[in-house]
């Protein structure tokens, strides 16, 4: 992974001295809390419900055991114990205290990180596909690409007052796991169908909140070496035309949209021209010395199959069922990814305590080149462990609590922190997803019903992702009391799509039998082996409405 | 009204004006509204002349009055809208070499940005002054010390400087 | 949305009786404003039942938010339950007294007994 040369470590260090001043020029009224609130918030520390929250920024999602082994000591000395992870692969903090942050600051310092622009109006953590380096779909690695955006828009002088946050994923691979049709940016690493070079799909104005949009492809071919000046153009366009005067309307997807795709592109394109590329443009050689951190790990060469797992899974059931429910096919052979699941049954999705991440930093260290990650489905990947030592890591990960074998199932529920500690939220989101983990508690039926996504947000602005969910839930306040919109059939991949509204909101409580509902239809309508939102996508909403209505309505199913 | 520079405060010696008819009767260096730029121009002497712009002013309604005025100030609305940075970059793209001003409520903070986006001087509002004293802007320029993005400021950037050392 | 369940951002003014919730600056904890200060303890918040004691506690909330004590401070409604607990109204308000639902064992719910 990334280290920091001796150029990112001074910059941090200045990063952190420049916050702790800006501390300090608020305590003595040189800023006012209006020019204090969207400095903190650029460095990740906003006030919420009950207290300030602190966001760490992982950089497309990537840390190592030392890492996370600082965040458990953060967690413990000025937190209650435990962090959150996010669905932008970020790690928040729900208790720290404004005079400590600039000393939390100071021990990320230490293991390079930072909470640099993880809130507020400017150019967001870049994140990227949890299986870059792995997957065997992958046309390039993602993670070089992040990190030079990552560098690119750190302090970016000109875009640091944009009209509304700016969000970047990148993937390169042809299963898009990072999201990037609702980002305001996403980019593919492509090859050219004719010369074979390496380039960039560019898409603009996706993004979810109040008004959801799937994102409009800019350019198909954006040569690689020309990135930072495309991307120059591209924002400033958007800093100079998009909407000032509404906050609701300030994302770029409401420029593109307003404006139409065609206008945008022309308008980026005439700014592009009058850029000098190379003067923007990142040098060939740097390019190539932050991808070579990126390089493989030394692995063992090793048959594709292992008579110890093998053997293991056949003896031990829980064992086959967690590496066939978290198991990712891994490009060397004899290696395994494995997600680890942060949604026991019961749990609050994404919490991770400080115990628990001391246990798994031992876990990567040992057993996964010490290196892990954060999927934006608010779970961890192993990345590299050998199949042979599965059976060992297994254990451990039990240990910790950490073996939960439900990636990818009903139970794998994206939530947003919700009316429990968000100051934004409407409803809560967190025991709701609980609720409904219960009600399908039981492993064997969660498997019998497959992949299935659910995603709650407490408030429109979406954190949970709730249109892309196949099952979406939106808490929303309905005459003083929460109230859940569901929606059906969205999906965050390359298929993009928005869900669609299912019917009429419902109180918190029948939240987990309106769930049993759709998922009772799905089965009677499958065909075999078909998931469930292919399903939805083959039968449409008619048959899902119908039983939703007679649920709502108190008839038996 | 103070006026900022990276060495510090400096006069402010153009007088801002509403009006035609204030060009024939204020003496000195003159700030005027772009809408004014035509009859300033003609109008005035030897004095200098500056031009006063919206930040969604279009660079190519200001490059016609380049070779005849000695300063642009963009007007900043509020310290949070960012319109003025990306306009100054555009506006020394386009060829404008005389003092480029940001003006408005801006916060020390933004002192670095505003000068790697090409501005020369921020002109505050007195409240603002007095809050945030001359020598916090100082202090806040120079703090972090270094940037990624090539393009921005006199400095090289981060990326130029690491491929300056790997040439050796 | 959130900020409409913020009583007396807006309009004639809030349902009483109220009381007056912050945050410290420092620290971010939720306070609320005493006869004499200010309390961590939502069953020691002084209670307005007219509108001049509320807006007597408006002007002491915003002093106290201009001299850098606390931000964001604003009136709750209330109803005074029969252990003469202020018990916020509003669904938000009451989570801000309590701690999070999720978590017994965290927040004011988990340091003092309402």
């Amino acid at each position: 992974m990334y280290r920091y040369d001796e150029f990112d470590e001074r910059f941090v260090r200045e990063r952190v001295q420049q916050f702790r001043t800006q501390v300090e020029r608020r305590l003595d009224g040189s800023l006012s809390d209006d020019e204090f609130k969207p400095l903190r918030l650029k460095n990740g520390l906003y006030l919420q419900l009950h207290a300030y929250m602190l966001r760490i920024a992982v950089p497309y999602g990537t840390l190592n055991g030392k890492q996370l082994r600082q965040l458990a000591l953060i967690g413990e000395r000025y937190d209650k114990g435990y962090g959150h992870f996010t669905t932008r692969q970020n790690l928040q903090f729900n208790w720290p205290q404004l005079k400590d942050v600039p000393d939390i600051l100071d021990l990320l310092a230490d293991v390079e990180m930072h909470c640099i622009q993880t809130s507020g109006n400017c150019i967001r953590n870049v994140t990227a596909d949890q299986f870059a380096g792995i997957a065997k779909d992958e046309v390039e690695d993602p993670r070089p690409t992040a990190e030079l955006l990552r560098q690119w828009s750190s302090l970016h002088p000109e875009f640091a007052w944009l009209p509304r946050k700016f969000k970047i994923a990148v993937t390169g691979a042809e299963h898009d796991r990072a999201a990037i049709k609702v980002h305001d940016i996403g980019l593919k690493v492509r090859r050219h169908p004719d010369t074979g070079a390496t380039g960039y799909q560019v898409v603009v104005g996706g993004g979810l909140g109040r008004t959801p949009m799937i994102g409009k492809v800019i350019r198909d071919f954006l040569p690689k070496d020309e990135l930072l000046a495309y991307l120059e153009a591209v924002m400033r366009v958007y800093n100079a035309e998009g909407r000032r005067d509404n906050k609701y309307k300030a994302r770029v997807k409401i420029l593109v949209h307003e404006i139409g795709t065609e206008e945008f592109v022309r308008r980026v394109e005439a700014e592009y021209a009058q850029l000098d590329g190379p003067t923007v443009n990142a040098p060939e050689s740097e390019v190539a010395r932050i991808a070579r951190y990126f390089a493989p790990p030394a692995y063992e060469a090793l048959p594709e199959d292992s008579a110890v797992l093998d053997a293991a899974r056949r003896a031990d059931p829980a064992l086959d069922a967690f590496v066939a429910q978290n198991g990712f096919a891994h490009r060397q052979p004899g290696y395994l990814a494995l997600t680890i699941s942060l949604k026991p049954v019961g749990g609050v999705p994404g919490d991770m305590t400080s115990e628990q991440m001391r246990a798994f930093a031992d876990i990567a260290e040992r057993y996964s080149f010490d290196e892990l990650r954060v999927t934006h489905a608010q779970n961890l990947v192993l990345p590299h462990v050998r199949k042979d030592d599965v059976p060992r890591v297994f254990e451990a990960l039990k240990a910790a609590g950490l073996a939960t074998a439900n990636s990818g199932l009903v139970t794998d529920i994206i939530a947003c922190p919700g009316m429990d500690y968000c100051a934004l939220a409407t409803a809560r989101s967190i025991p709701i997803a609980q609720e409904i983990a219960k009600s399908f508690a039981d492993e064997r039926r969660q498997a019998e019903i497959g992949p299935l996504q659910i995603k709650i947000s407490g408030c429109i602005n979406a954190c949970g992702h709730h249109h892309v969910g196949h099952i979406g839930i939106l808490g929303l306040e309905k005459s003083g009391k929460e109230n859940y919109q569901i929606t059906l059939g969205g999906d965050a991949t390359e298929a993009a799509a928005l869900g669609e509204r299912l019917g009429p909101g419902i109180d918190a409580e029948a939240v987990p039998g309106a769930i049993e509902t759709i998922v009772g239809t799905y089965l009677k309508v499958r065909t075999d082996g078909e998931a469930f939102i292919d399903t939805v996508r083959r039968a449409g909403l008619d048959p899902f409405k119908a039983s939703f209505d007679a649920y709502v309505a108190g008839e038996p199913a | 009204m103070t006026v900022v520079t990276p060495t510090g405060e400096v006069p402010n010696d153009y007088v801002r004006i509403e009006s035609a008819d204030d060009l024939t009767t204020v003496q000195g260096p003159l700030l005027a509204p772009l809408a004014l730029a035509g009859a300033a121009v003609e109008a005035r002497r030897n004095d200098r002349l500056g031009l006063s712009v919206a930040n969604d002013t279009k660079v190519d309604a200001i490059a016609p009055f380049f070779d005849a005025i000695d300063l642009i100030a963009v007007e900043f609305p509020s310290f949070s809208d960012g319109r003025g940075l990306s306009l100054a970059k555009r506006l020394r793209r386009a060829g404008f070499a005389g003092r480029l001003r940001a003006s408005g409520p801006l916060i020390a903070d933004q002192f670095a940005e505003a000068l790697a986006c090409g501005f020369d001087e921020i002109q505050l509002p007195e409240t603002m002054a007095a809050r945030q004293p001359v020598a916090q802007w100082l202090a806040a320029k120079d703090i972090v010390t270094e940037h990624y993005q090539s393009g921005y400021g006199a400095d090289r950037s981060i990326l130029q400087k690491r491929l300056a050392a790997r040439k050796g | 949305m959130a900020t409409d369940a913020k009583a007396g951002a807006k309009g004639k003014g809030p349902k009483l009786p109220v009381i007056l919730s912050a945050n410290r600056l420092l620290e971010g904890d939720v306070v609320y404003l005493t006869a004499g200060g200010w309390t961590l303890d939502p069953a020691s918040a002084r209670i307005a039942s007219d509108a001049e004691t509320a807006a007597v506690m408006e002007a002491e909330g915003a002093a106290a938010a201009a001299a850098n004590l606390v931000v964001d401070p604003y009136l709750v409604p209330v109803e005074i339950d029969a252990t003469g607990f202020p018990r916020a109204t509003h669904f938000r308000e009451a989570m801000r007294q309590t701690g999070p639902s999720i978590h017994p064992d965290i927040g004011k719910q988990a340091e003092y007994a309402h």
